[in-house]
């Protein structure tokens, strides 16, 4: 094959290929009408063949010149009406066009190639012997690749299957062509960029004049390797005259405003410097707007191949759709189309295999027997919308979240809050497809997570509306142009960086007062409160690795930032994660921090966050930076090579200044953080649980007053059981038979001191001392303190084991000192048991025939478990413990009958004290059982509720007397 | 590029632009400097390599700075001592090489080009593509390639 002149080989490529490109669609038109023939549209695609043969045939590419003469032949027929295009024939037609096309896309092996297996049906049609079977044979290669991919990987296997049976000897090369189609497209399109280049540098080859001969096999296999996009990449483009008129005359503006300018700026005259510099800014701004023209393409480039996709597919699946394109003219840029190709394709592929229902399932359901698929481009605020419609089975978000559950992708719980469109949105997720059986018309593996990829790349938005039944929208929201992009400037380390806007959620700055309030930290991850979410938070400087700095409004500097994180220590935890140490050092300490310098940079308006919330996929982050500056369009610029192993930045801008600001890759930085998609949501959840676990044990928190005894120990008690305070002078008491008494209320209180019973140092010695007054058995008993008091609340994790003795019920850690936990009712009933007795005789007798009665106690809190319990069995009375409300249930099915009665607490995890009464009154057998409620927190509502639900009687917890007058009334009616 | 290389091997006498790396004399073939600045404003880049010293736009490019005494291992170059940038066009665009000072323009006989020892004042041999010595001075001839390619 000797091709002399490139040039012309050159143009009748590109020509052939437009035409073929037409060829397509108005066979499918021809299809369309029938037997009612357009003879205008016969015409043309007959005239496209005869051109592509006798271009063919000037060229010396016989085999293209053969099949294009076949194809005319059959088209000559169908313009005389002698034939009627039957589907089949069309057929038949589309896949020689095919065939034509990929010759002529690798024309230079295109003589070798086999086309007998077109010829035989385009020939038997052309003399009437055709039948259906022998249509057969060329329909294999067109169905082991579907037309709808890209070019070349329809073209490779159908050449390498002709091309196999007849191998060529001319050079070692023709082997490489037919090994590399076996290559994976996936790989291939890895290494796009590289086979770019590689592709240039054939077409240099080419140029430079080599032979063909060598030419051969680099560009066979090249070409192959290329596979998908590269290929289609077009080196050229056509460019309307008038549109290239305009730019010339822009740029010989340019040309004389410069000039001027120069002159300007010699004669020092400033008014006409402004004029000039007017100019040029307007000569500039048109030139640019002309420039970003000549790349804008009609979508129609990409819209005209779906008919025939839509047909094929449609035919093999035995489905009638009906697919219409509004917008075929609005324009995108180039780079935009080239890159929409595939994830369009995927999209219309699913709509047809997914979406459209047989036609059998349509008519039962009262629907069309044809499908409707409707492709529609439009313009919408700077942004072109891009939208695929089908009139099919719409998706089930049910379905898919259930799916989405078995595939561990989502927890039942997550699922359970899930909007609808977020269900449906869950098709995104990658290792999600829809397909319940993989078909090989889309469910390949590449799901949806993919396109969603493909268009985020492009800084496309997609949404799917659904309604199951009735059919889907996607609808993809594409900028008309990927050269300038507008940014959100921020500023951090003294640096500026570009937020491409369409990453861009909100701005959100937290001032300075709220800072401790919003920001919190889960583990070492901080996270803020936004309108109800949490949003997890990542530090830029720590992120890219530079110092923390901070802008100082007063005096405009950058200065370094010590602190360790955002949410300083001052600021709310969650309390769940707080340590113990630090959660003392809150509570005791807060009156003891000094006043807070009002220079102290963390009150001052400097130290307010400013967060850029940015959204990356499913992914939604909060990003801290130093200063948020203008919002601006930018033009990207690539970084060099040496730069490319820094993933944070997707390139870089020039600024106004002539200053270089790096642009952030939102989707990057959150992997460099490691806070992936689902991580991100996981956490946010985790979060979120651990805030509710953290509320609830906000409830079950005890209020207590905290005083001392000696100087050196620390002593609680609980502040419920306090019924005053007084201050007395140490010559207030009176020593009166061994006790200890003074002058309360016109009567004699006793008092005790805490080392009379329990062994702790002694009183303090002084003069002014303190009586908690506490009201015990019908009695007031007052405890000798000193001071400080302060009255604090306390999450309930009391030791009741360490410090316990007697008089002392446990200890808990408060202000980093160990506080014992005084009690009351231990001391007043072994300083004056004469209190006691009465009441003990009326209970129960332990050796009395009866059963001991046993008594149920549900609470979570093992201090607090143990105190009712040690109630308990002290009075003769047997336990059965429980941890929560579902335990206590199972435990109340267990013991049956045994279960005098129960005692529970209100907050507990898994069911809680009012759930677990409800359940119990509702139940037959246990639906008398008397149930004693405890709590720290009885206000009236509590009560009402309690009440509502059957509680028989209300008590606050460690009110031991209360309690046990109860517990031996109820046990006493019972027996 | 490829074909100045042509040129400069096939033709004996190659201007060298000579400069300064350290203390190091090194020469680069004058051809492929694409022209020669003092240090414009950069812009730090954190996480890049740490010999390179920032990026800078040369009127509408982006150019990657990278500092010749970090990459030949002789230190880092003073930037308040007024260092200069050549601009060399290499094939993942426009690079610049930050070095202390600039020296003549020497033009070399190729004929009396030495090979590069193993080790040249600290600078690893593998960045030079031969020696040249003038009459009171040895001129390292610099493997731009080499000093350009980009290792991980």
């Amino acid at each position: 094959m000797e091709i002399e002149d490139d040039e012309i080989l050159q143009g009748f490529i590109e020509e052939s290929l437009e035409h073929l490109a037409d060829i397509e669609n108005d066979l499918l038109a021809i299809e369309e009408r029938g037997a009612d023939i357009d003879e205008d549209l016969v015409n043309k695609v007959f005239r496209a063949a005869h051109s592509i043969k006798g271009g063919a045939g000037f060229m010396g590419l016989t085999t293209i010149q053969e099949l294009s003469h076949a194809t005319e032949n059959v088209l000559g027929l169908i313009r005389s009406k002698k034939l009627i295009p039957t589907p089949e024939i069309i057929n038949v037609l589309l896949i020689a066009s095919d065939q034509l096309q990929s010759m002529i896309e690798d024309v230079h092996n295109s003589n070798e190639v086999d086309i007998s297996a077109h010829l035989v049906p385009l020939n038997a049609i052309a003399d009437g012997t055709y039948s259906q079977s022998a249509a057969d044979p060329p329909q294999r290669p067109a169905k082991a690749a579907p037309p709808p991919e890209p070019p070349p990987a329809a073209t490779t296997p159908a050449s390498v299957e002709s091309k196999s049976p007849a191998p060529r000897t001319e050079s070692p090369a023709p082997a490489e062509p037919v090994a590399a189609p076996a290559e994976p497209i996936a790989e291939a399109e890895a290494d796009a960029e590289e086979d770019e280049l590689e592709a240039n540098g054939d077409i240099g080859d080419d140029e430079s004049g080599d032979t063909a001969d060598f030419v051969v096999p680099a560009r066979g296999g090249s070409r192959s390797k290329m596979a998908g996009p590269p290929a289609k990449t077009e080196t050229t483009l056509r460019v309307h005259v008038s549109l290239l008129d305009s730019l010339m005359n822009l740029a010989g503006e340019l040309v004389l405003s410069r000039n001027q300018l120069l002159q300007t700026i010699g004669s020092d005259d400033l008014r006409n410097a402004e004029a000039v510099g007017q100019r040029i800014d307007l000569i500039t701004s048109e030139l640019q707007e002309a420039i970003m023209l000549t790349r804008m393409q009609p979508i129609g480039n990409v819209f005209s191949k779906f008919p025939r996709v839509v047909r094929d597919l449609a035919k093999k699946l035995g489905k009638t759709i009906d697919l219409t394109i509004v917008g075929k003219d609005v324009e995108l840029d180039k780079t935009i189309i080239e890159a929409i190709n595939d994830p369009l394709t995927h999209l219309v592929r699913n709509s047809v295999d997914h979406g459209i229902e047989k036609p059998a399932d349509r008519k039962r359901i009262g629907k069309s027997e044809v499908g409707l698929v409707v492709l529609k481009a439009y313009h919408e605020a700077g942004q072109v919308v891009i939208e695929i419609s089908d009139d099919g089975k719409g998706l089930d978000g049910e379905a898919l979240a259930a799916s989405a559950i078995s595939k561990g992708l989502l927890s039942p719980e997550q699922a359970q809050v899930m909007s609808d469109k977020e269900k449906i949105n869950l098709i995104f997720l990658p290792g999600f497809s829809t397909a319940k059986e993989v078909t090989d018309v889309s469910g390949r593996g590449v799901g949806m997570d993919v396109v969603k990829t493909n268009l985020d790349q492009l800084g496309g938005h997609v949404d799917i509306i659904s309604t199951k039944g009735a059919g889907t929208t996607i609808s993809i929201k594409l900028p008309l142009t990927l050269a300038i992009i507008p940014c959100q400037i921020i500023e951090t380390g003294g640096e500026r960086y570009a937020i491409p806007q369409v990453n861009l959620e909100e701005l959100l700055r937290i001032p300075a007062a709220q800072v401790q309030n919003r920001v919190e930290r889960v583990g070492d991850a901080e996270v803020v409160r936004l309108r109800g979410t949490l949003l997890p938070l990542i530090r830029l400087a720590d992120v890219i690795g530079i110092e923390r700095t901070y802008y100082d409004l007063n005096n405009e500097e950058v200065k370094p930032d010590r602190r360790e994180n955002t949410a300083d220590r001052r600021s709310k935890e969650s309390p769940l994660f707080r340590s113990q140490s630090e959660q003392d050092k809150r509570q005791g300490g807060r009156n003891d921090h000094p006043p807070r310098s009002v220079l102290d940079r963390r009150n001052s308006a400097s130290s307010a966050l400013n967060i850029v919330v940015v959204s990356t996929g499913a992914m939604k982050y909060g990003l801290i930076v130093d200063r948020l500056l203008d919002s601006e369009e930018i033009v990207i610029k690539p970084l060099g090579r040496h730069l490319q192993q820094c993933k944070g930045y997707a390139g870089a801008t020039i600024m106004g200044d002539g200053r270089i600001a790096l642009i952030l890759d939102v989707a990057n930085l959150a992997r460099m953080a490691r806070l992936t998609s689902l991580d991100g949501s996981d956490r946010a959840s985790e979060v979120a649980k651990a805030e509710a676990d953290a509320l609830r044990a906000q409830k079950d928190r005890q209020s207590l007053l905290i005083f001392k005894s000696s100087e050196t120990e620390h002593f609680a008690v609980p502040l419920n059981q306090v019924e005053r305070i007084e201050k007395i002078s140490r010559n207030d008491i009176e020593d009166l038979g061994g006790k200890r008494v003074m002058k309360y209320r016109g009567g004699s209180l006793s008092l005790m001191c805490i080392d009379d019973m329990a062994s702790v140092k002694p009183l303090a010695d002084s003069d002014n001392l303190l009586v908690i007054v506490f009201n015990i058995a019908k009695r007031a008993v007052g405890l000798l303190a000193i001071g400080p008091i302060d009255a604090i609340e306390v999450n309930a994790d009391i030791d009741d084991v360490t410090l316990s003795q007697p008089g002392i019920m446990g200890s808990i850690i408060i202000d980093q000192h160990t506080t014992m936990l005084v009690n009351v009712f231990e001391m007043a009933q072994a300083l004056y048991p004469q209190w006691f007795v009465e009441r003990e005789k009326v209970v129960f007798e332990p050796d009395s025939d009866i059963k001991p009665p046993t008594i149920l106690i549900a609470e979570d809190s093992k201090f607090f478990r143990n105190q009712v319990k040690g109630y308990m069995t002290e009075v003769g009375y047997d336990v059965v413990e429980a941890e929560d409300g579902v335990e206590a249930w199972d435990k109340l099915h267990e013991y049956g009958d045994q279960i005098t009665m129960l005692v529970t607490d209100i907050e507990m995890p898994n069911m809680n004290g009012f759930d677990l009464t409800q359940r119990i009154r509702q139940d037959d057998k246990f639906g008398k059982l008397p149930i004693i409620a405890l709590t720290t927190l009885a206000s009236a509502e509590d009560v009402a509720r309690g009440q509502a639900v059957g509680v028989n009687e209300y008590h606050i917890k460690l009110d031991k007397e209360r309690l046990m007058v109860s517990v031996h009334d109820y046990v006493k009616r019972r027996h | 590029m490829a074909d100045s290389r042509s040129i400069g091997d096939s033709k004996r006498i190659v201007e060298l632009a000579t400069f300064f790396v350290g203390d190091a004399l090194c020469g680069m073939d004058i051809l492929k400097v694409q022209e020669i600045n003092k240090l414009m404003q950069m812009t730090k880049v954190p996480q890049a390599p740490d010999y390179v010293v920032g990026i800078l736009n040369l009127r509408g490019q982006i150019v990657t700075i990278i500092d010749l005494g970090l990459k030949l291992g002789l230190g880092a170059t003073d930037l308040s001592q007024d260092p200069r940038n050549i601009i060399v066009n290499s094939s993942g665009g426009a690079v610049g090489l930050l070095v202390r000072k600039i020296s003549d323009v020497v033009s070399a006989d190729m004929e009396r080009r030495e090979p590069a020892p193993a080790n040249m004042r600290g600078i690893q041999g593998e960045y030079f593509t031969g020696v040249y010595k003038t009459d009171n001075t040895l001129i390292g001839i610099l493997n731009v390639d080499k000093v350009l390619s980009f290792e991980d």
